[in-house]
């Protein structure tokens, strides 16, 4: 081989000219500063992760509904009164509603002049045809309602619901999203499946284009019949790494930014031009432990473990002081709060004692939990810390969320953590979920707690429909859930969301967490 | 007619790949505990809802079955619907794709405009003070972990600096250009916009950098190696007699042939920067494939995944061909050989 | 990873049995070579941590103070305190042993299966040949950190599992090494005679094509070994590697990220500590490859 060839040559004399572009290039970069603020008109949302499916018939995940809530419409919604959002509802699409005495008819009439995005109306087939679409697929909204419901037509601006059995807290669940109304000609042209990638509704704004794992952006619908919004545009934007979140946020990159961890907030604060919004939430973290079998199956053990909780520490420590102890299963906020209910503390030496007298003595215990809140593993490391130090080993397993989730539906656990937060504004989110021995396992009683008085006393519960009745009987099987130490009551944890500091009038509702109002949201 | 032959073969062992790949990510996605339906029913359905959406998927029919299923699919070129975003598998790998490969390629452009000057001049200086720090900063990029190597560039350049934005691929404010390669910083300057092109240059600096960081160590060390052994070879002697310069010598002689052996290793470098992405990626909020396998992964979304493995082998093994049919039509001793 | 893909096959070094040539002579060149020098003892060094760590620890690594959290470095805590109010200085200390001892383990695990069975159908050769190498090629077609990433998510998340799922992906890569040696040695004058006087296949694998292939696959270990503990720091990284409390630096920095603006000595320090024993050991392998590279040697 002698001399080089000649593709070689070119190939160097390409790489050479490369190289010198792109260091004139980036040398003209490097000197042109300009990082803008959102234009005026556009609020820029930055959120962790895209959306998965934008179908309301499909989604049980708030960080959808971030799109789906302002683009549909519900027979019902939360009010805002004050600025503040409620877990009191008025009508959306309804203009007003009656029901039978034995809560099994339900029905509601629309408001004249509603239309979806492209111009048609909302009629009480588009709302029959949505909810049996819903109702067909049988995916997680459907949970939210009885499966043998009937939804009639009466007239064309009224509809009606037929129940088999009372169910308290029906007028509630249709301000879910899974109750929104979709258009049924777009959905029929279409395809069913078309909705999971766009939306087709009468809410303020509608989807215009969505760059896969980078941004939605949503525009006004000119249709709408309510007010119209101040905004002229929402872009979501997609931002997986919590740091890159903030820092956008303070150079003016976004508006709103989510899902910021508790130590990140605390130094948000302090910068300009930014603030943090705190509010009350009904989401509570708190510890599953399994009733049914191992260690934790004695009543002396569970309590042990509640006594070997350092909640102020986590509370302070862990979460700067945004979070409250719990005192039982309802949470403060929610309508049959207990505030003299009996709550737990740091107590070692009662720990200690408690241990002694079981027979989960000497036992090891595992923990369950997964990265899916960055909290839960300082709580897990205090928890086996505490413990520890009264003899009892603690074997932490931080899997994959998919698998912990396997893990407790199968009862396969000794102690693990869990978030819950309610879908509508009533303590059956609580106490029917948390205690009947019917929704053992992931649908809700995953400490696998069985006690057939408390069974009795939700059921009960769940079937009156006065509230005053309702309270005394939920707050009676709390006592009994308390004493037994069913799970470990942690805490419940502010919402929190970093703002630009010239974003006004979010209005945060505890059932919709990651749901903005953007039709009411100003920019100045 | 080697060059056929070749081709010939290497696309039935592609079949071959493809085969195996599917049933390896197949298999290994069935062993992980957890049950995609209820991740989509959520965590409050009832065993019933999640019966259902089981029957939807078609998770309820044996293994094998659903494995005859998707690559009956995979024969027309269909990677199934995922489980997860409930589109076509295709559709969602077609919109993440183009982002990876743009900036594996950058990267690999960066890694070469760098690696092969500090490689040529490493092997002209050898055992000299330049050749010892420039193979000091060989190894240690390839000693860096991207992702801790990305965490400080977007705090040191977005956060500290304001310099360059710190993840994404264009500016909020800017359409992204309609899509004809998928590239952006190709797509904007077919259309003309300037200020696109100028955006997405930015948004692909840091990641590149990042990314690219690591392989200029590859490509530095490869260049390296093949130059010292060319400026061992008789001609270079005999150039030199002929009175031609030093550096018209290294330049002109030495350096295109030691750009031969390189191509292929350079060329690797490309399938280990598309595998490579997957943690940059999610440090830099890029929207490619790397975020997108991550959580289908956790979301056992097997479809995707396999999608995912398919397609990235696939591309792999057409690197691989494109790699030696260059080497081919540079060295036809090659052909010959084998 | 990127990372762990760099050692890619053609860099594989072409070494002849004859290469080694006496320990005295590669002490010699090793001497002689600063960089290599610097390699070898960045890696005791960091063998003399993971040795000591208990005496070189100023804290308990696992103690924890939910109100000293994210302390910044200072005379009590030198790296700082982590977001349990642990001592991170400590925890990097003790983070070596999880680290380097993966780096150690898989590559004995891969290195050893990959030779045999890369020295076996090489010296088989005809169809189980065939069939070997075409699974391998499926396996390295495979991306290798989704393969691992899903390894290990099906094994369960520990230290031990990644170790194992790192090294079934790192297998095919001395496969394929061994492969190519034995095929060269099996065609050698002295093999081929072995092979008249009647000696067995499997005599020939175990003593003359082993010993031969041994030195290029101990080079390609060491320069492994670096490459190993960034996948496994990758897998940490992800939340698949060692459970807490046990101090593993890739988890670390993933932890860390959370408080980088902030807190940037926390996943600033062990991604340092990743980056120093990576260097070492590919500088250390980097350094033994010349030496026992003939194409080299005479210069």
């Amino acid at each position: 081989m002698t001399a080089s060839h000649p593709v070689i040559r070119k190939m160097t004399t390409t790489f050479k000219l490369c190289a010198m572009a792109s260091a004139i290039v980036s040398a003209g970069l490097i000197s042109s500063q300009a990082l803008a603020a959102t234009p005026a008109g556009t609020l820029v949302i930055g959120k962790a992760a895209d959306p998965q499916t934008l179908d309301p018939a499909i989604t049980i995940d708030n960080n959808d509904w971030t799109v789906t809530y302002p683009a549909y419409q519900r027979l019902i919604r939360y009010k805002v009164v004050g600025g503040k959002g409620t877990t009191q509802v008025e009508g959306d699409l309804a203009s007003g509603w009656t029901s039978s005495a034995d809560g099994l008819t339900w029905e509601f009439k629309l408001k004249k002049g509603q239309k979806f995005d492209d111009g048609s109306a909302v009629t009480a087939d588009a709302v029959k045809y949505s909810f049996e679409r819903m109702l067909k697929a049988g995916q997680g909204p459907s949970e939210a309602f009885p499966s043998d419901m009937k939804v009639d037509v009466s007239s064309p601006d009224t509809v009606k619901f037929t129940l088999t059995k009372p169910y308290s807290p029906f007028l509630y669940t249709l301000a879910n999203n899974g109750a929104s109304i979709v258009n049924p000609a777009v959905v029929e042209k279409q395809g069913t499946a078309y909705l999971a990638k766009a939306t087709a509704g009468s809410g303020p704004f509608r989807l215009v284009s969505w760059q896969k794992g980078q941004s939605l952006i949503l525009e006004p619908n000119p249709y709408y019949a309510g007010t119209k919004p101040s905004l002229k545009q929402v872009v979501v934007k997609i931002i997986g790494d919590a740091s890159s979140r903030r820092l956008q946020l303070e150079n003016g990159d976004l508006d709103v930014a989510e899902d910021l961890p508790e130590d990140q907030l605390a130094s948000i604060s302090k910068k300009p031009g930014v603030t943090v919004a705190a509010f009350p939430s009904l989401r509570v973290t708190y510890l599953y432990l399994n009733n049914k079998k191992g260690p934790m199956s004695d009543v002396n053990m569970r309590r042990a473990i509640s006594y070997a909780t350092d909640y102020s520490g986590i509370i302070k420590g862990v979460l700067k002081g945004n979070a409250k102890q719990m005192r039982g299963a309802i949470p403060e906020g929610m309508w049959g709060f207990d505030p003299k209910a009996m709550q737990y503390s740091l107590n070692l030496a009662k720990a200690k004692q408690l241990i002694d007298g079981s027979t989960g003595k000497g036992a090891t215990l595992n923990f369950v939990y997964s990265s899916k809140d960055p909290n839960w593993e300082p709580i897990a490391i205090s928890t086996q810390a505490t413990l520890g130090a009264l003899g009892v080993k603690v074997k932490l397993e931080n899997l994959a969320n998919a698998t912990m989730r396997e893990r407790v539906g199968k009862g396969d656990y000794d102690i693990a953590i869990g978030n819950w937060s309610p879908d509508f504004a009533d303590p059956y989110m609580f106490m029917n979920y948390w205690f009947d021995s019917e929704k053992e396992g992931l649908p809700g009683n995953r400490s696998y707690y069985n006690n057939p008085t408390v069974d009795k006393l939700v059921r009960q519960a769940a079937s009156l429909t006065d509230q005053k009745e309702r309270t005394k009987l939920y707050q009676q099987a709390q006592k009994i859930v308390i004493n037994e130490a069913g799970y470990v009551y942690l805490f419940q944890k502010n919402y929190q969301v970093g703002l630009r500091a010239n974003v006004k009038g979010f209005a945060f509702n505890p059932m919709l967490e990651s749901v903005f109002n953007i039709d009411t949201m100003v920019k100045r | 007619m080697a060059f056929l032959r070749m081709i010939k073969k290497r696309l039935l062992g592609l079949l071959l790949v493809v085969l195996g790949v599917s049933f390896i990510t197949f298999a290994i996605s069935h062993l992980i505990p957890g049950d995609p339906a209820r991740l989509i029913a959520g965590d409050k359905a009832s065993e019933e809802i999640v019966q259902n959406i089981r029957e939807q998927l078609g998770l309820n029919q044996p293994l094998y079955i659903q494995y005859g299923t998707y690559l009956k699919g995979l024969a027309t070129g269909d990677l199934g619907t995922s489980i997860r975003t409930t589109r076509p598998v295709l559709e969602d790998l077609k919109a993440f794709f183009p982002a990876t490969l743009e900036l594996s390629l950058v990267a690999l452009l960066f890694a070469s405009a760098l690696g092969i000057p500090l490689g040529v001049i490493s092997a002209v200086y050898k055992d000299k003070p330049i050749d010892q720090v420039v193979r000091t900063l060989a190894v240690t990029g390839i000693s860096t972990p991207a992702f801790w190597l990305g965490l400080g560039v977007i705090v040191v350049f977005y956060g500290k600096l304001g310099l360059l934005p710190g993840g994404g691929r264009i500016d909020e404010g800017l359409t992204p250009p309609a899509a004809m390669t998928g590239f952006y910083l190709i797509d904007t300057l077919l259309q003309g916009d300037k200020a696109a092109f100028v955006s997405a240059l930015k948004h692909i600096l840091l990641p590149a950098f990042t990314l690219g960081f690591v392989h200029l160590g590859v490509v530095a060390r490869q260049i390296r190696s093949a130059m010292l052994e060319q400026l061992q070879e008789d001609y270079i002697r005999t150039a030199k007699a002929n009175g031609t310069s030093k550096w018209g010598v290294i330049l002109h002689h030495a350096l295109p042939n030691a750009l031969i052996p390189s191509v292929t290793v350079i060329g690797l470098a490309l399938g280990d920067l598309l595998y490579g992405a997957v943690l940059t990626e999610t440090v830099f909020a890029w929207p490619g494939m790397g975020a997108y396998v991550v959580n289908s992964i956790q979301a056992l979304d097997f479809p995707a995944v396999m999608g995912f493995a398919v397609v990235v082998s696939f591309a792999y093994v057409i690197v691989n061909l494109i790699v030696d049919m260059l080497y081919m039509l540079i060295d036809p001793r090659i052909s010959e050989v084998s | 990873m990127n990372a762990m893909t760099e050692q890619t096959l053609p860099t594989a070094p072409d070494i002849q049995p004859a290469a080694a040539s006496g320990l005295g002579y590669f002490f010699y060149k090793v001497k002689k070579s600063p960089l290599t020098v610097a390699g070898l003892f960045i890696i005791l060094f960091m063998l003399a941590m993971m040795l000591f760590a208990p005496w070189l620890a100023t804290h308990d690594p696992n103690a924890i103070d939910l109100m000293y959290r994210l302390l910044p470095p200072s005379a009590e805590h030198w790296f700082g305190t982590d977001e349990v109010g642990r001592d991170i200085y400590s925890r990097i200390i003790f983070g070596s042993r999880q680290s380097i001892s993966v780096g150690l383990f898989v590559v004995a695990v891969s290195g050893v299966i990959g030779a045999l069975i890369g020295c076996f159908s090489g010296v088989v050769g005809g169809r189980t040949d065939r069939v070997i190498m075409r699974l391998m090629d499926v396996m390295l077609s495979v991306p290798s950190l989704v393969l691992t990433m899903a390894l290990a998510a099906a094994l369960g998340a520990s230290l031990f599992n990644a170790m194992l799922a790192i090294a079934v992906v790192r297998i095919p890569y001395y496969v394929r090494l061994a492969r190519g040696q034995a095929l060269g040695i099996r065609e050698m004058g002295y093999v081929k005679a072995a092979r008249t006087f009647g000696a067995s296949r499997w005599h020939i694998v175990s003593w003359h094509v082993i010993r031969n292939a041994l030195p290029p696959l101990i080079v390609q270990a060491t320069l492994d070994i670096g490459g190993t503990i960034l996948m496994a720091a990758a897998l940490g990284f992800i939340g698949l590697g060692a459970q807490q409390p046990t101090a593993e630096w890739g988890a670390m920095v993933a932890t860390g990220r959370n408080y980088v603006l902030d807190q940037w000595w926390y996943s600033g320090f062990p991604g340092l500590a990743i980056l120093i024993t990576a260097t070492g050991f590919n500088l250390f392998g980097d350094g033994i490859r010349d030496i026992l590279d003939p194409k080299q040697k005479g210069k």
